[in-house]
């Protein structure tokens, strides 16, 4: 039970207080949270002091043990302890079938479309494992700054597609967390950079993490953050460095098909060799626990560079496209070295070389994306006064359609700054054609059967017309999230029928709902409590900012009778704050926040025309009326 | 009806003179001042309803931005201010000489890929090609202001056929460079 505050008449009893936000970084082998403290970005440690969580989930008592625990137990229940799963967020399970026989997990039987992995826990799909981890850094979170967490910013590798990050948001939701926004990782480091130097120019960020590999271009100029191109490569990152010097440990010592448990070993016994190679020039790999004859092998720095070399080399080949993307003259500026696989001298030597440029290693490349993170929650959750610096991100991925021979019809070029909306028109090709079956693709193929399958739907209801005489208007709209709706209008008829891509291996909002409400990790009680204490948060921001506005602008965009009927409704829902019933808070919220949607317009008009130096933006009142 | 009120606006909207030559750093300052106000991260704490106007109202920024900010989407928009549309565009008749040089050009970006040093050549060729839409351009900036559009047309349909070219070519090189 909360105490009760007391707050001055006429006054919000939360007078700009700093609101809770973190930043997590959900990454592929180790996973952190951060917040701003004093202005500064921290990562969060937990009790034992260490700041990293490795991204390792065991099941193997009926409930989740997440980190370290985990990975103790990684050898001894291998099906039951999950790593690496970032790998399959987002995926089909045949798509991640191979993937998951070279990890030794068990594929749920019949799971079709969504990946299921069996475990002592019932079959979990990537989603709910990757909540297991964000709950334990949530409650890290809510441990060290002392009270519930107002608003997260997740952040995802920059290649992401529309699915992936899709799952990464549901992940978050079950957890519990309120998602501000999710951010780019490559971005994320350049916030962090950028407000330690706040130097202008072009900054390149290499972003060589567990599991994938980004390659960003941006330019901080005038406090905004511009992304110019992104690019990379979702399945190439330093586990695959691991395999790698597990395989050829295995050549090397001509062994037996190995027990899951003993691979794993391996490959754990592998990364140890990797990390220390960037310290000494050679180590003795231990065997005992891996292979029947026992042993050592020794590994040679030499060995490592020799292994490593294609996986630079492909990482290099995207840092070239991705310059000419950007369209610069003149090369970058400063070259931002992100993810441990970073640490490998050699990695670094081939990256300086590559851009001419000796790379900044100032700020922890494991805990970089994280405190960026943290800096742009501190942000969007309003702690920060206005004129803060801006992210301007753009799609890794071409989005389009379907067209005749299954082609794909490219509407939104990859690099394109977001928030877009592009449209474009279609017609029918048959004579009396009443719908039409729209497929949304993603990639940059030109066949169907080469770019990612995002989503299937169907425009009905348009009359019967010779074919080419119907106009059928498709628009596309991905928001700041980087997340896509289309809308497909029939222009004759108005005949109208839109989709927010709900990508085919994910999770419905039903579905979400339902775990969320099943979680056992939420009591009753405490889930109750939670949500009292969101609508009140949501019930203060709004009146908080509708009693701003209203100071502001109310003598001059509202009528006196407006002005009063919004002001009733206020002082309603003020009344109401500090009951106990949500459901009320929520409608009167809603009520409210509807009341005031004519205000909110007028004032963002407003802000656009003083923005733009006063035009005549009649049609986009029209639009904003509609 | 609002797509095509508000199409009109792109130079407005940045309050630049409706012209084929563009400040392009006065441009790039009004963007950034425009997203400064109403990207939708200036109204993360706002109400759904507020929210969902900054997503419109900045995606349509960035639309007028990147229409305006290179020559051939200028050009093709400027056009379409005045009626011409992207389909009469390609359907215009594109005068003999033009093309037997498109198809030189291309031949040459064929066969470049048999020579045992293709890289000169290409690089020449691209050379060439940049060249050639830089004359357009400056035909089509000739022909915008003395408001010959039938001439602006026409420069506008060569420089996407070069465009295109273009492209090809630097795509030609950079897989050249991967091998």
């Amino acid at each position: 039970m909360a105490l009760l505050q007391i707050a001055e008449p006429g006054q919000s009893p939360m007078p700009h207080q700093l609101k809770r936000a973190i930043g997590i970084d959900l990454g592929t082998t180790n996973s952190l949270v951060a917040t701003l403290r004093g202005g500064r970005p921290v990562a969060l440690p937990d009790e034992a002091g260490s700041v990293m969580l490795p991204s390792v989930v065991n099941y193997s008592s009926g409930s989740a043990r997440v980190g370290e625990t985990a990975v103790a137990l990684a050898a001894q229940c291998p099906a039951d302890t999950l790593m690496s799963i970032k790998r399959f967020m987002g995926r089909g399970s045949e798509d991640a079938a191979s993937d998951a026989a070279r990890s030794h997990y068990q594929l749920a039987a019949g799971s079709e479309g969504l990946v299921r992995f069996s475990t002592s826990a019932g079959d979990l799909s990537p989603i709910e494992v990757s909540a297991d981890i964000l709950r334990e850094l949530r409650e890290r979170a809510v441990a060290t700054v002392g009270g519930e967490i107002d608003g997260a910013v997740i952040t995802v590798p920059a290649y992401f597609d529309e699915a992936q990050r899709q799952a990464t948001k549901d992940a978050a939701t079950l957890a519990g967390l309120k998602v501000l926004r999710l951010l780019n990782e490559p971005t994320a480091a350049a916030v962090a950079y950028g407000l330690d130097s706040a130097e202008e120019g072009v900054i390149a960020i290499y972003d060589l993490g567990g599991g994938t590999f980004d390659i960003s271009i941006l330019r901080l100029y005038e406090g905004v953050f511009e992304v110019l191109a992104t690019g990379g490569d979702t399945a190439l990152g330093g586990d695959d460095l691991d395999g790698a010097i597990a395989e050829w440990v295995l050549q090397q010592s001509d062994a037996p098909e190995l027990a899951a448990g003993q691979y794993r070993q391996l490959l754990a016994a592998s990364r140890r060799a990797k990390e220390q190679l960037s310290e000494v020039d050679r180590i003795a790999l231990d065997l005992t626990e891996v292979l029947p004859s026992g042993g050592s092998i020794t590994v040679s720095r030499e060995t490592l560079e020799t292994l490593i070399q294609p996986m630079i080399k492909r990482t290099l080949r995207a840092c070239r496209q991705c310059l000419r993307d950007a369209g610069i003259e003149g090369g970058v500026d400063n070259v931002v070295m992100v993810g441990g696989s970073t640490r490998v001298p050699l990695v670094r030597e081939a990256v300086g070389d590559f851009f001419g440029r000796s790379p900044l290693t100032d700020i922890d490349p494991d805990q970089v994306v994280a405190m960026g993170a943290a800096i742009q929650a501190d942000i969007l959750i309003g702690n920060r006064p206005e004129g803060d610096l801006l992210l301007l991100d753009v799609i890794p991925l071409s989005l389009g359609l379907e067209t005749m021979g299954s082609m794909v019809e490219k509407i939104v070029p990859r690099n394109t700054t977001i928030p877009v909306s592009r449209a474009q028109e279609f017609t029918t090709y048959k004579d009396g054609q009443t719908a039409l079956a729209l497929h949304i693709v993603q990639g940059e193929r030109e066949m169907v059967s080469d770019c990612r399958s995002l989503a299937h739907f169907e425009l009905r209801g348009i009359p019967p017309m010779v074919a080419g005489a119907a106009r059928i208007l498709v628009t596309f709209q991905v928001d700041a999230d980087g997340l896509l709706n289309v809308e497909a209008r029939e222009e004759t008829t108005g005949a109208q029928a839109s989709i927010t891509v709900k990508p085919s291996f994910g999770l419905s909002d039903d579905q979400i709902t339902e775990m969320l409400q099943a979680s056992f990790k939420f009591a009753d009680e405490d889930m109750q409590s939670r949500q009292l204490a969101e609508q009140r948060l949501s019930a203060w921001q709004l009146l908080e900012g509708l009693k701003s506005a209203l100071e502001a602008d109310g003598d001059a965009l509202l009528s006196t009778a407006e002005r009063d009927e919004l002001s009733d409704q206020m002082t309603l829902l003020q009344a109401l704050i500090e009951s106990d019933d949500a459901d009320a808070i929520r409608q009167k919220t809603d009520a409210l926040g509807r009341r005031s949607e004519a205000f909110a317009t007028r004032r963002m008009d407003r802000s656009i025309r003083e923005a733009l130096a006063g035009v005549s933006l009649d049609a986009l009142d029209e639009e904003a009326e509609q | 009806m609002f797509e095509a009120e508000f199409q009109r606006n792109y130079f407005e909207l940045f309050d630049l003179p409706i012209d084929f030559a563009v400040d392009q750093q006065q441009l790039g300052a009004r963007y950034r001042q425009a997203q400064g106000e109403l990207h939708p991260d200036r109204y993360a704490g706002a109400s759904a309803h507020e929210q969902r106007l900054a997503v419109q109202y900045s995606a349509l920024v960035n639309q007028a931005y990147a229409t305006l900010r290179t020559p051939l989407s200028r050009a093709i928009y400027l056009l379409e201010l005045r009626g011409i549309s992207q389909q009469e565009l390609t359907s215009q008749p594109v005068d003999g000489g033009f093309l037997m040089m498109q198809m030189e050009l291309r031949e040459k970006l064929e066969t470049s890929m048999d020579l045992v040093d293709p890289e000169p050549v290409l690089e020449h060729l691209i050379a060439e090609i940049s060249q050639d839409i830089a004359a357009e351009q400056a035909r089509f900036g000739g022909s915008w202001s003395a408001g010959d559009l039938p001439r602006a047309s026409s420069a506008c349909v060569k420089m996407q056929y070069l465009d295109k070219l273009l492209r090809e070519a630097e795509q030609t090189e950079a897989n050249l460079l991967e091998n």
